[in-house]
């Protein structure tokens, strides 16, 4: 109950912000809105990763947007080869999404993380819709802050690993051995 | 003008130049030889593994600048120009050709035969496998005999590999673990063991995929070689009232409007399938108006390769996708085609994949899935069975007309025309199109249905041809070929071109244990010349 009450209070103080006046970087959200998004994570990363694990959730997240690089070549690709380079930060857009999500949920009730399901959930509907997120895009590219969370987490290493409840560690440092055997289960 | 002497001028900086490299330095001690690379030299191994970890995150190429903007192709399949070439980003895929691809024509009446028996290429098969250190396991078909062991065992399976493996032998076809060029258990050659990063296609962070930039930083610490990178070669000279080459100009990225001139009694043209015939096109003079060793007209035709047919399959097996993504399985059954059947020819290739069980935002009515319930939806496709990748190389025969053009709309910065390559089968070739698909389809079927699987949607034909070849091909007689079994070409006695350019067929299977092998033999008959 103390930690919602402290959400609750925090979130109520980071609304009357003057967000609109604070000049940003494109790589980075002011820690209100950090805040905000720590709220919205409950909802829509697992709730098998704790509050612990959303928080890093969230923190890698926040760590790809400020190591993103803008104007570098990407993967060729083979076959068909290109030369395409990263396009501005998908951060760009974050902060208005942010505050249009908080506004939202306001005229709903209150603090996102606070609203019944069904509101979260047709919250994020709209706000996806609008900015046509129809899937869970392969990295995040901008469209929506939230979508962009979500995919970050879904599409790691570590989500994989929940999915299968075993440790398969894709992408990540192994000794071959390891892979020679059925991955063990989580947890042990 | 600069002008830079040597005995040996090596005019490309990729594996078969490396390797011949390497090979000459042994078979001649003293020889001076200066290797000409276009792009430019990536050797900055300290930050791999920073570069695997953002082209994993961010989709960032990990060979920085390894492209030169002007200097492209229409049809080629990578952009990569660098020190090291297409091998910097290569899978280590180290799986031989078979003797039925050196005789084509006699055996089946198709394409053509290759001027190099079977049993002198194997010897340097062997010679290439223990330089790229490959890992493999001896075939389970008889006819894939070998006159020496791999130099280490294979990748161990991944535990999925191991599942795969039992599902797809269910066929009746048997599979092995596809041969690949990587330490998997120690360094080797000043490179580290693997780590199983599922990222050799990109960057290897431990070198222990074979890189060449590493072989090439040792010949260079050795002063074996003069490297000269960022140069571009745009014109072979011949020598006054001779056949003979007298010299490359090379222009550096640097001082555009300033030649390098390049003189040495013997050169090796090791650009590749693409640029090599280009340069010899672009080196047209009045005693060679066609274009340098193209006496033939053959220059730039024949561009091989071959295309594949994929699918994906599911199957009732658990995997758990992630384990080792860029191993397979391989089998070597159609390798051979009985004669008087159809002709066919194949390999037959299975990875583990996550295809259609990836996390997804909406359930299939639409609905907007969120933390639980998203990961309750993927978990209940991906613990459903698993998905199958299959793939199948065909021999794809190219004729005449498959070719590297120099094409004049588009130039580089100095005006010269950047090459335009159509590949295109030959008559035979296209008209058994339908039933190659029809065959190959027929056999991922079978392999799918033995274990209650299916195929997802109907296999599909790509629409480029892998591992490309050709544009010099070699040959014993001059009015049908540029050079000979060594690469010699047959117009100019100190000039070869060597490697992947001078197949007249590109096999059934990846081509650069092929084209390695085929560069050490050129390497020990240069060496005899000099």
């Amino acid at each position: 109950m103390k930690r919602r009450q402290a959400l609750k209070t925090l979130a109520t103080a980071a609304a009357a912000l003057p967000l609109s006046r604070v000049e940003l970087r494109a790589d980075e959200l002011p820690a209100d809105q950090v805040f905000i998004l720590r709220d919205v994570a409950p909802t829509v990363l697992p709730s098998a990763i704790g509050a612990k694990g959303q928080n890093e959730a969230v923190d890698n997240f926040l760590r790809w947007i400020r190591e993103y690089k803008e104007g570098v070549a990407l993967s060729h690709g083979y076959g068909d080869p290109r030369l395409v380079k990263s396009g501005p930060s998908p951060a760009a857009g974050y902060s208005k999404q942010i505050i249009a999500l908080q506004q939202a949920a306001q005229t709903r009730g209150g603090r996102f993380g606070a609203l019944p399901i069904d509101v979260r959930r047709e919250l994020l509907d709209a706000a996806f819709k609008a900015a046509d997120v129809r899937n869970l895009p392969g990295r995040p590219d901008g469209k929506h802050v939230v979508a962009d969370l979500m995919a970050h987490y879904f599409r790691s290493s570590g989500a994989n690993d929940l999915c299968y409840n075993s440790r398969i560690g894709r992408n990540t440092y192994r000794a071959i051995r390891v892979t020679t055997v059925r991955p063990a289960p989580l947890g042990k | 003008m600069a002008v830079h002497e040597s005995d040996i001028c090596v005019i490309g900086g990729g594996i078969t130049a490396v390797m011949l490299i390497e090979r000459l330095a042994e078979l001649k001690a003293n020889l001076k030889i200066t290797a000409v690379e276009a792009g430019r030299s990536i050797f900055d191994r300290e930050n791999r593994g920073a570069y695997h970890r953002r082209a994993l995150e961010y989709g960032e190429h990990p060979w920085h600048d390894d492209y030169i903007e002007d200097q492209q192709a229409k049809g080629m399949i990578s952009m990569t120009m660098a020190v090291g070439g297409q091998a910097l980003h290569w899978g280590g895929a180290c799986n031989r050709f078979s003797e039925e691809d050196l005789r084509l024509r006699s055996m089946y009446g198709v394409a053509d035969d290759w001027p190099i028996a079977w049993a002198e290429l194997e010897k340097f098969y062997v010679q290439a496998e223990r330089r790229l250190n490959v890992a493999g396991d001896p075939s389970p078909y008889a006819e894939d005999r070998r006159s020496a062991p791999y130099p280490q065992p294979a990748m161990p399976l991944s535990y999925n590999l191991q599942v795969l493996k039992k599902w797809a032998e269910q066929s009746g076809l048997k599979f092995s673990p596809l041969p690949l060029s990587r330490n998997v258990n120690t360094p080797f050659d000043g490179r580290g063991a693997c780590g199983l990063y599922d990222t050799c296609g990109d960057v290897c962070p431990t070198g222990a995929r074979y890189s060449p930039d590493y072989t090439y930083q040792q010949l260079i610490a050795a002063k074996k070689i003069t490297l000269h990178d960022r140069m571009l070669v745009r014109k072979l000279v011949l020598a006054d009232g001779k056949d003979t080459i007298a010299a490359a100009h090379g222009y550096h990225q640097d001082r555009p409007n300033e030649m390098t001139e390049y003189r040495a009694r013997l050169f090796v043209l090791a650009s590749g399938q693409c640029w090599s015939p280009h340069l010899l096109l672009l080196s047209a003079n009045a005693r060679f108006p066609n274009g340098i060793a193209n006496r033939s007209g053959l220059v730039g035709r024949y561009m091989n390769g071959h295309k594949f047919i994929s699918a994906q399959a599911t199957i009732d097996e658990e995997t758990f996708p992630g384990q080792n993504m860029t191993h397979s399985l391989i089998s070597r059954e159609f390798f051979r085609c009985a004669t008087g059947k159809p002709f066919v020819r194949h390999d037959t290739r299975v990875w583990e994949s996550s295809a259609g069980k990836e996390p997804r935002l909406r359930s299939t009515d639409g609905r907007l899935l969120l933390g639980d319930e998203l990961l309750d939806d993927w978990r209940s496709r991906a613990l459903k069975g698993s998905s199958v990748r299959l793939r199948a190389y065909y021999d794809s025969h190219p004729s005449a007309d498959s070719r590297l053009t120099l094409d004049p709309a588009s130039k580089n910065r100095y005006g010269d025309p950047m090459p335009k390559i159509d590949r295109q089968l030959d008559a035979a070739a296209t008209a058994r199109e339908g039933a190659t698909l029809a065959h190959c389809t027929e056999v991922f079927e079978r392999m799918a249905k033995a274990s209650n699987g299916r195929l997802n949607g109907k296999p599909s034909v790509s629409n480029y041809w892998d591992h490309p070849a050709g544009g010099c091909r070699m040959g014993a007689d001059p009015a049908k070929s540029v050079c000979d079994s060594f690469g010699r070409t047959h117009d100019h006695e100190n000039l070869f071109v060597i490697g992947a350019p001078t197949l007249p067929t590109g096999g059934c299977t990846n081509g650069t244990l092929t084209f390695v092998a085929l560069s050490m033999r050129s390497a020990g008959r240069v060496a005899e010349l000099l």
